[in-house]
């Protein structure tokens, strides 16, 4: 940490509140027992006891009930607010999954 | 002889009253009894099932815009209406289940404030009133600024421009709400369960759970996203417990357990039941036989919650998100996640039934909820 420097407000922010020790107000979801992957897991590929037994069955099952609360922001484009007809038509994600496409930043 | 003509006639007297009063409770009690489940698709539609056919009985398109999934659903107590989270967790519509139409619809973002609800909101006992919490966030031109969170109360019978007639504070992280059943408390389901007056927000008790204090236990894990507690009253849902006493590869470093408030007496418990070996996603209890609950996910497992044993478990050939129980205590529904509601004897754990949803949609984090009317 010694050689970085916050260069933007928020930044700044963040520094100020590590110095004030209010950095822990804000936590990671743990892996526990409960949950089929980490926020920061790439997704479907373990579960939370290193295997695939805990995994949705299909895998498809699972995607609109984690990208609808947008439980994986980094994986799956946000349909809460930035991306909201990503997944529009596309009811049954086992069936209609080759629909869903990438986006990218407009 | 005149003794036995007066027996007589006053026996018959009273079994033809005793019929009269049987015919009129059964028809009373007939009328409404009907047992029905309820669950929202991705594609904007709620679905009316009759849970003792199998068969969907009446689909609803919901007044929302599309890509997100209808979220949390709730039924009146009279099961007369459905008030459920949608439009992308922006708004709470009442959909009248006789007429079809939307009858009550709040909605909580305002120009230049998008506010959403995640998941948590709550129908009086009496059902006139609607408490949901909200998450507000200022969008500015160069920032977004985030709001304090509060709960917005509203006058069911407000119609379709309805407004909150009051708010107060609520902590933030909120995932549900449910009223005790004399409407006296409203249950708050954060990192604790906060206990407050629904009148002024008053906090008025807490049942801890993150902060829970024991001896060789870290923090529970817990996912508490769906109010399945029905007739029983009993929030129900499953959790994970970290050992502190146990190297972290040890097969009991992690436990599970079912943690049980029953909202009519405020009185909660929790107990473990098997080194965490599946994942459970949410529970319900029994409402006859109280002291056994069940909780799903890939499997379906039915729990001793006062002996903390493991009675059965089965696997399930998809995933389910949510189980509620029959009110006689014989069956149990899996609904959530795809689009299947599968229905299950409660104490052999056999398959029953299914029912195929329309369009082969998916539910997601749908709440399916069973109800009576």
């Amino acid at each position: 940490m010694n050689h970085m420097k916050a260069l933007n407000k928020k930044a700044v922010l963040l520094d100020k509140a590590a110095q004030e020790g209010n950095a822990g107000d804000v936590t990671t979801m743990a892996a526990a027992a409960v949950g089929c992957t980490t926020v920061f897991d790439p997704g479907w590929e373990v579960d939370a006891f290193g295997g695939v037994g805990g995994l949705c069955q299909p895998m498809e099952a699972d995607l609109y009930g984690c990208t609808d609360p947008c439980w994986w922001p980094a994986q799956v484009p946000d349909t809460l607010n930035t991306y909201t007809e990503w997944s529009s038509g596309a009811d049954s994600a086992a069936r209609d999954w080759q629909q869903l496409k990438s986006v990218f930043p407009k | 002889m005149n003794t036995m003509k007066l027996m007589t006639s006053a026996y018959w007297r009273r079994a033809l009253w005793a019929a009269v009063t049987t015919i009129f409770a059964v028809a009373t009690s007939g009328a409404a009894a009907k047992e029905y489940l309820v669950t929202s698709l991705h594609s904007n539609t709620m679905v009316l099932v009759d849970a003792k056919a199998r068969k969907v009985e009446k689909t609803f398109p919901l007044p929302s815009a599309p890509g997100n999934t209808p979220a949390t659903l709730v039924p009146s107590p009279d099961g007369k209406v459905i008030y459920v989270l949608h439009n992308r967790w922006e708004t709470v519509s009442g959909i009248d289940l006789d007429s079809g139409k939307e009858v009550f619809r709040a909605d909580l973002s305002q120009k230049g404030l998008r506010a959403k609800s995640t998941f948590a909101f709550a129908v009086s006992p009496d059902g006139k009133e609607i408490a949901i919490f909200v998450l507000p966030v200022k969008l500015l031109s160069g920032e977004y600024q985030v709001q304090d969170t509060y709960i917005a109360v509203y006058d069911a019978s407000a119609g379709l421009a309805a407004k909150p007639i009051r708010t107060f504070p609520a902590p933030r992280r909120t995932t549900l709400m449910g009223y005790s059943p004399d409407g006296t408390r409203l249950y708050v389901m954060s990192w604790d369960i906060i206990v407050m007056d629904p009148k002024d927000g008053r906090v008025i008790g807490k049942h801890l759970v993150r902060h829970w204090e024991r001896k060789n236990f870290g923090e529970p894990d817990t996912l508490a996203v769906w109010p399945l507690w029905g007739s029983s009253n009993v929030y129900t849902f499953p959790y994970g417990a970290p050992r502190t006493d146990r190297k972290p590869d040890a097969p009991d470093a992690m436990k599970s357990g079912i943690y049980t408030l029953d909202m009519a007496t405020d009185k909660s418990s929790y107990k473990e039941f098997e080194n965490s070996s599946v994942v459970l996603f949410s529970a319900a209890i029994n409402p006859v036989r109280r002291k056994e609950a069940y909780s799903v996910y890939t499997t379906l497992s039915r729990i001793d919650i006062d002996k903390g044993k493991l009675l059965k478990r089965i696997d399930l050939e998809q995933t389910y998100y949510v189980v509620q129980v029959s009110n006689d205590g014989k069956e149990l529904y899996l609904g959530g996640a795809g689009s299947t509601i599968a229905i299950h004897d409660s104490t052999t754990l056999k398959r029953l039934g299914t029912v195929q949803l329309p369009g082969g949609a998916d539910q997601a984090t749908a709440t399916m909820r069973y109800f009576t009317r």
